[in-house]
């Protein structure tokens, strides 16, 4: 068993990440909901790195790769649809959405867009204009033709969990970002990071983020040897627990933060603003676990006692 | 990167699914309960592991193990604690005794010990918590006063497991008051038949064996049963309980739990409330999570990082134990409460409801994973 990533893929996410960051970071997602320009920066910085060279569908190591690219874009917030754009279909976009509320993530860009639903119903996608949300900024509501065929099965779930990837980004920069915090500020004459509730709570939040992270490259690394029932249950899993765990410790980070979380120029609030499309969107956590209910008494929630855990 | 336990651990976990259900009864719920049974079983069990080199598979041949792999231990781990370790009071002997006296035992205290416990003959207990030293252990004070070639101990011990079984202890007491705290400590290898050391059990929600208290008045100790050096007990103590890092595999056993309560709930399953097959989805994503902790954990060996992931990996499983309790209990409603042969899976569910309170506090309370977690994390502030 090998539970760190190849050393060539730590390197490109190295890479990546110094690239990301030198875009600007959270705070030129910020700057992105109020010029365009930031937005084309992001598309080249993702070419340079050879983003849209990578097949995902066929290469588990490109897979990989845009895996820990997206864990960059998600840790700076880049305000960009990559993972739409590295799943696109005939040079459209592929957008995961929830017919009942279509709602396209950067869906005023230019360039050919197309939908699927969570079953893998696919739709002409007509997004209309920004609203300027607080809450997932990027968010173009959208209106959606009768259903049009459908996608592969693995592309809703690459979908979902290269956007986990982006949350687990997020999650671990947010983290990051409170460790340094409460290292530095200090109250009643010593830092917060000495004061016992915060260092459990830090705990608490680090344990999260461990569990996430260890799920997330487990998830990657068999995508392609499982099971199509089991590749989706997995991907299931992995957004949900993505979905829960960002939600614990973005609150861990405000919580912390107190109020200088809150404001802009913090890069908690534009992680939280810019993540939440991804944590509520396509459907809620409650409604990922209703899908996998079938899954408990189909085997697809693999346990040490009912699926390849146990062959092995 | 890949998850495969390799073909070697795979066919154990196999062989000892087969070992288990051709030995052990059904309802079968651990030694630690009223019928003495029980602890025949485990005691029969044990023996066989051993003439298989499965009892102290981790340990290198020379001592009588299996010296199997880090992967193989892990499936042991799991299956046994899955199958309410068949092992019974072994555990302890296997686990941390013997590796301590591979590291720090005399070439006597080898040759009489380590062969006796890789084959399965002799239960130890740990002589370390008193009334006022749990976590904190090394404030400990129960005396060992020289005397001779030896010492006089003198103190009380409590909470010790499987006291009353156990022939041998290690056992702690302060040497030295006047050294610094780190150097205060040694540990001694004492028969529990010694005169002198009375143990009372304490009537417990966990059941009967779990805790003890021993009393020691003036028990004799000689030098040659010192473990390690005088006054290096602490240290030693760390680094022995260190060979248990990753813990137990709770995981296994809310897993295989859930998984028997999903049977015999059949189509019933799909009438419990939502609500709660939410929970039940959950509870199964968290101790994947809480698994591939404990994988990481083991993973990383002696990487520097170890201890704190295995301190994540502690707090993650032994959540979940609670979690999973709480989970079945709901599930049962009213028979919740129900123990003994006719409740729900032979008792398990109420079983592992009353174990799994202990869960966050036995073997390093969940405080204290969460400071070494903090400490990786945030530094030595505080």
């Amino acid at each position: 068993m090998k539970t760190a990533l190849p050393e060539d893929i730590a390197d490109f996410a190295a890479i990546a990440t110094k690239r990301l960051v030198r875009l600007g970071g959270p705070q030129a997602a910020l700057r992105a909901e109020t010029d365009d320009q930031l937005r084309q920066d992001a598309r080249t910085a993702l070419s340079d790195l050879g983003a849209f060279d990578l097949d995902v569908r066929s290469s588990s190591e490109d897979l990989l790769a845009a895996a820990v690219l997206c864990q960059a874009a998600g840790a700076t917030a880049l305000p960009y649809p990559l993972v739409e754009e590295l799943l696109a279909v005939d040079g459209a976009r592929l957008a995961l959405v929830n017919p009942e509320a279509p709602r396209v993530d950067h869906g005023d860009l230019a360039g050919n867009w197309i939908a699927a639903d969570l079953d893998g119903t696919r739709y002409q996608v007509q997004p209309s204009s920004r609203t300027s949300a607080k809450l997932g900024p990027f968010l173009v509501p959208a209106t959606l033709s009768q259903p049009d065929g459908t996608v592969p099965a693995v592309d809703v779930d690459l979908h979902l969990t290269l956007g986990s990837w982006r949350i687990v980004g997020a999650v671990q920069q947010c983290l990051e970002i409170t460790r340094q915090h409460v290292v530095a500020r200090k109250q009643f004459g010593k830092p917060l990071a000495e004061f016992q509730a915060v260092r459990f709570t830090i705990a608490d939040a680090s344990v999260a983020a461990r569990g996430l992270y260890e799920l997330a490259k487990y998830t990657i690394s068999r995508v392609e040897s499982s099971p199509a029932q089991i590749r989706s249950a997995d991907a299931l899993i992995l957004r949900l627990k993505a979905a829960d765990t960002a939600r614990q410790v973005l609150r861990t980070a405000h919580q912390l933060l107190g109020a200088l979380g809150f404001c802009d120029e913090s890069d908690i609030s534009v992680l939280d603003r810019h993540t939440q499309s991804l944590i509520r969107l396509p459907v809620s956590a409650e409604v990922l676990a209703m899908r996998l209910l079938p899954g408990v008494r189909g085997g697809q929630l693999e346990t040490l006692f009912s699926g390849p855990v146990s062959r092995g | 990167m890949d998850y495969d336990l390799g073909t070697d651990a795979v066919e154990l976990r196999k062989r000892l699914r087969a070992l288990i259900s051709t030995h052990i009864p059904e309802g079968f719920l651990g030694a630690c309960t009223d019928d003495p049974r029980d602890l025949a079983t485990t005691e029969s069990f044990c023996k066989m592991l051993a003439s298989d080199g499965l009892l102290a598979l981790a340990w290198p041949k020379e001592h009588g193990g299996g010296g199997g792999s880090v992967w193989q231990q892990t499936v042991l781990r799991e299956e046994m604690w899955a199958h309410h370790e068949p092992r019974g009071a072994q555990y302890m002997g296997v686990n941390w005794v013997g590796p301590a006296l591979m590291r720090y035992g005399t070439a006597e205290q080898k040759a009489r010990h380590l062969s006796a416990i890789a084959g399965g003959e002799v239960i130890w207990c740990q002589g370390f918590s008193e009334p006022e030293a749990g976590t904190d252990l090394a404030s400990l004070r129960t005396r060992a006063i020289p005397d001779g070639d030896g010492w006089r101990i003198t103190g009380q011990k409590v909470w010790t497991s499987y006291a009353r079984m156990a022939s041998w202890c290690v056992l702690a007491a302060c040497t030295d008051p006047n050294a610094p705290k780190p150097q205060r400590l040694s540990l001694f290898l004492v028969p529990m038949d010694r005169p002198g050391i009375t143990v009372r059990p304490i009537r417990s929600m966990l059941g009967p064996h779990h805790l003890n208290e021993v009393f020691l008045d003036g028990v004799e100790v000689f030098s040659d049963e010192v473990l390690g050096e005088v006054g290096d007990g602490w240290r030693v103590m760390r680094e022995a309980l260190a060979f248990e890092r990753v813990g137990i595999a709770r995981y296994a056993r809310c897993e295989s739990l859930l998984d028997r309560m999903q049977a015999e709930l059949g189509d019933d399953w799909d009438r419990l409330p939502e609500a709660i097959r939410t929970r039940w989805v959950r509870a199964l994503i968290d101790l994947r999570v809480a698994r591939l902790l404990a994988y990481r954990a083991v993973s990383l060996q002696d990487d520097r990082s170890a201890g704190a992931a295995a301190s994540a990996a502690r707090i993650a499983t032994t959540t979940c134990d609670q979690q999973v309790a709480e989970l079945l209990f709901d599930v049962l409603g009213p028979s919740a409460l129900d123990s003994g042969p006719s409740a729900a899976l032979h008792g398990a569910v109420e079983d592992h409801w009353r174990y799994a309170q202990a869960a966050t506090v036995a073997s390093g309370t969940i405080e204290v994973q969460r400071m070494l977690v903090a400490r990786e994390t945030l530094g030595d502030h505080a």
